[in-house]
């Protein structure tokens, strides 16, 4: 019985301990929802997955699976009608005070989003078919708002988001500054001589093979829209892994550093790799960081991406 | 157990890679005879072991016991005819004495391998005839050489065979061990009425333990019949490539078999 | 202390003390989430399971999670974690080689083949395609063991060393190819990833259906094929002169293993470690006997996965950490001490 016992014993302390020591939310530490003026009439619409989706009245008890609907959520005013978001969920900052409900890895934390009892899931295609099926077979109203390919979609996503949580006003509003903004853009772009060609790096783990956005992408139709040439725009996929010789050979203008968000991929570091001295983008001292997260998430903040990117590339027309 | 059962192979011809190793062996094993097969090493005993069981197919000739090819038994139908006792090499250190002869009751036990109570009481007899009751519940990773031997004869016996075959069991024994071996297979060939097979290196615990003997070289049968009529001075050293001095055995009439040691390397003759 | 595989056969220690794990195990991983429920409800929800009780007053969310999130996902759990440590003692036994775990002869690299293919193709577009990953899942693992066999056959004979060889080199490449494939798609690459690092994403009770069936069917055929395996620990030639018909059950180990690793791997993604551990711990605990090692394995295997999955699911919370990460961490320096205790004594 010795040994038997000996892991038994082993088995039920680590377990009690854990149990004992794991936190957890209990419903009523969880947020409670804040009085809103009710909208009278039920809202139907088709999600990006083709589900109809009927809610009874404006969704007021919202988690957010992705980071671009937040932003999305918070630039329509919408923020207090949040009650959970996804752990990469971090902009505006006040999207931090929000509960989040996991993500990372893929996986959700399913019991801290029924204990919030939510009147609407907002994912994204970031979200596995599998695990919005799975939400909805608990019995929750699960959107899945479609990946835009222009900056038109993108203005559709807005009024769904609007019509959902009953924020047409605003939605229409911010429509009308995001198009005269881009408008602002093609304007100052218009007749430009040359498009400068740009690499934009998205991870350079490997300085010899550095990966880059293909065509079909945000940053290669960012790029383009900006006035500038996307290395990547002739060759094979979303994400391409190109060599440093291939970069050598076409010899960009600009190199952007789109993983410098996640730290140690500094101007500096990047300049100093062997064999990258040679690039006239390092000798012109062209090579810039760049936050990743306005041309990557599907939100507002695309236009901010764009002119970001309008500037860098030619900024004699921005003066 | 089926009794009286003879083992007879037939113009055995087995080659591996393109090599042969046995070329047209005959041999026939009666019951309630021993049937020792010698040769030097790379004779292709064990390969004539392996086919007599079942396990090589030979590419020509028949293996059959009372008349019938064993090709056409089933497994388990071939292994209440046949047991075997290997050389106890790389055995699972962690079964018990008992638990590894209970194995030998396999060709009887269901596919799920539960044992009846017919099954523990022979595990049980056997277990006392070859003295292992004491380490019944040893581990055989903790035996000696001999004593794991026994278990695998015990193993064999368990399988109430009325054919035995042994491959080498007294290598690497001692000679309590070696003795005590073969005075068990000898007790029970007396007592059951065995055909054993006993493919063996030690040419003077032949002329003690064996009925026949058959001299095998190069894969080819030199010699069979008598110890006494196999065992001669000039088909040792035939076989073996080394001058021997046979001398009679004071109480039995084998012949005891001593090579020179006098340094005489060059009056060597090789085997061809 | 009396030598464990001594213990008879026929003795119910063994089996209750796996089972009372078991259902500790079980009982923690209903009783523990992210989400704390109070005590009193918590039993109440528990023998609802049981007894048809009363539930109006308790607040659905507590019910939702109890009943059709924490419970379907444990006994998926525990189904995938019994599967994985059968089949682990099964091939261990087969190959006669401590080192063997069930993705040993590809299974484990056809699946993550077959998932990311359906991920790349984006099938899940509409939702009724929901079960096609594990489904993919399931299909390229059993169509790798397939290939294996095929190439490692010779004649009408399966030399184990053949299979190992070429069940390397196929696992080799079809992680190649599942690599190339996910660096190829970038949506799907995380998703991807996530699923390679095990850990079931899908909730409710729909995937313990899907499973059940293949687990506990391979799962029988295996314990079936428990004396078969103990006489197979003596070699193939001496299990041939025993009168075990070697090839065929040979093959059919491979087919019952693979089925249920499939099955498990499908639901619940790659996760190592208890396939090559939880065998390895009973044979020490209670003794080399198959027939008793391979419940025995199912019993603690799932008690052992249950049991890390808990600690996924609360170490980080709400961060969900995948469970094949916290059994390589509990599992690498347990593996170790099993290591030191082999060494003074035997265990295999």
């Amino acid at each position: 019985m010795h040994r038997s016992g000996f892991f038994l014993t082993i088995l039920l302390a680590t377990v009690l301990l854990v149990a004992c020591t794991a936190g957890g939310q209990t419903l009523s530490s969880l947020p409670s929802p804040t009085s809103l003026p009710p909208t009278p009439q039920s809202i139907r619409l088709r999600d990006g997955l083709g589900t109809e989706i009927e809610l009874s009245g404006a969704a007021q008890r919202i988690v957010s699976l992705a980071p671009s609907n937040t932003e999305i959520l918070f630039a329509l005013g919408a923020g207090n009608q949040l009650v959970g978001r996804d752990s990469f969920s971090d902009y505006p900052s006040e999207a931090l005070q929000i509960q989040d409900v996991g993500g990372g890895f893929g996986n959700l934390d399913v019991e801290t989003i029924i204990a919030l009892q939510p009147d609407l899931i907002l994912a994204s295609p970031l979200t596995a078919a599998e695990q919005v099926q799975g939400l909805r077979d608990l019995g929750l109203t699960v959107f899945v708002l479609p990946n835009p390919l222009q900056f038109d979609d993108l203005y559709t996503n807005l009024m769904t988001v609007a019509s959902l949580t009953g924020r047409i006003q605003e939605a229409e509003t911010l429509i009308v500054q995001l198009k005269q903004r881009v408008q602002s853009v093609d304007e100052k772009l218009s007749g430009i001589a040359r498009r400068p060609l740009v690499f934009y790096e998205i991870d350079g783990t490997d300085p010899n093979a550095p990966w880059t956005a293909g065509p079909n992408t945000f940053i290669d139709m960012l790029i383009t829209r900006a006035g500038g040439l996307n290395f990547g725009h002739d060759l094979q996929g979303d994400w391409v892994q190109v060599s440093l010789e291939e970069i050598l050979r076409r010899d960009p203008e600009l190199i952007l550093l789109g993983d410098a968000i996640w730290g140690g991929v500094t101007v500096e570091a990047v300049m100093a790799r062997p064999g990258w001295g040679e690039l006239s983008a390092v000798k012109n001292q062209r090579v810039y960081p760049f936050d990743n997260n306005i041309v990557s998430r599907p939100g507002p903040r695309l236009v901010d991406g764009l002119e970001a990117l309008a500037k860098l590339f030619h900024p004699d027309r921005f003066q | 157990m089926k009794i009286g059962a003879r083992l007879s192979l037939q113009s055995i011809q087995v080659a591996y890679n393109g090599k042969a190793i046995l070329k047209d062996v005959s041999l026939e094993v009666r019951p309630g005879e021993i049937l020792a097969l010698v040769g030097p090493n790379g004779a292709g005993k064990t390969t004539l072991i392996r086919t007599a069981s079942g396990v090589l197919e030979p590419a020509q000739g028949t293996v059959q016991v009372n008349e019938q090819d064993i090709r056409q038994l089933t497994p388990p139908e071939r292994a209440r005819w046949m047991a075997v006792v290997p050389q106890a090499r790389q055995l699972p250190a962690t079964f018990t004495v008992v638990q590894t002869v209970m194995l030998g009751r396999t060709p009887y036990l269901g596919w799920l391998g539960f044992p009846k109570k017919e099954d523990e009481e022979i595990v049980q007899q056997v277990l006392r005839r070859t003295q292992l009751e004491a380490l019944a519940n040893r581990r055989i990773g903790e035996l000696s050489g001999g004593e794991q031997q026994r278990v695998l004869l015990a193993r064999a016996l368990a399988q109430n065979t009325p054919i035995l075959l042994l491959d080498e069991p007294t290598a690497h024994l001692d000679l309590h061990h070696q003795a005590l071996i073969l005075k068990l297979v000898q007790q029970t060939v007396q007592e059951c009425g065995l055909a054993v097979l006993l493919a063996i290196h030690d040419l003077n615990l032949v002329s003690l333990y064996a009925d026949r003997v058959a001299l095998l070289v190069n894969g080819r049968l030199q010699r069979e019949g008598l110890p006494a009529q196999v065992l001669t001075k000039s088909e040792i050293e035939h076989a073996y490539g080394v001058e021997v001095e046979l001398l009679e055995h004071p109480r039995l009439s084998a012949p005891f078999i001593i090579p020179h040691s006098n340094g005489s390397s060059e009056r060597i003759a090789y085997v061809g | 202390m009396k030598a464990p595989s001594t213990l008879s056969f026929w003795s119910a220690r063994p089996y209750l003390v796996s089972g009372l794990a078991l259902a500790l195990a079980l009982f923690f991983s209903v009783a523990v989430g992210a989400v704390w429920i109070p005590p009193q409800t918590m039993a109440r929800l528990l023998a609802a399971l049981a007894v048809p009780l009363d539930l109006s007053d308790v607040p659905p969310a507590y019910r939702t999670i109890v009943h059709n999130v924490r419970l379907p996902h444990a006994i998926l759990m525990a189904l995938s974690g019994a599967a994985l440590a059968s089949s682990g003692a099964a091939y261990q036994g087969l190959f006669r080689n401590p080192l063997a775990d069930p993705y040993l002869i590809g299974v484990a690299s056809g699946a993550g083949l077959g998932a990311v293919i359906a991920l790349a193709l984006r099938w899940p577009a509409t939702l009724s395609g929901w079960l096609v990953v594990p489904l993919a899942a399931f299909s390229g693992a059993l169509l790798t063991v397939l290939i294996v066999y095929r190439l490692a056959r010779v004649n009408q004979s399966l030399p184990t060393t053949t299979l190992i060889l070429a069940g390397v080199a196929v696992s080799s490449f079809a992680t190649a190819l599942t690599s190339f494939i996910m660096l190829r798609s970038r949506d799907e690459l995380h998703r991807a990833l996530a699923w390679l690092l095990g850990g079931s994403t899908v909730n409710g009770w729909t995937p313990v259906w899907a499973a059940f069936p293949y687990i506990v069917t391979g799962f029988l055929v295996l314990w079936s094929l428990g004396h078969v395996l103990n006489v197979l620990q003596f070699g193939e030639e001496q299990a041939h002169q025993l009168g075990i018909p070697v090839e065929r059950a040979k093959l059919l180990l491979i087919l019952a293993a693979s089925l249920t690793t499939a099955a498990a791997v499908s639901f619940s993604g790659l996760i190592g470690f208890i396939g090559l551990i939880v065998p390895h711990t009973m044979r020490l605990l209670w003794g080399p006997d198959y027939r008793r090692l391979l419940p025995l394995s199912a019993l603690g295997g799932a008690g052992a996965l249950l049991f890390a999955d808990l600690l996924a699911r609360v170490a980080l919370a709400p961060q969900v950490l995948p469970v094949g990460v916290v059994t390589a961490l509990a599992g690498a320096p347990f593996f170790l001490w099993l290591l030191r205790r082999a060494k003074s004594e035997f265990i295999w």
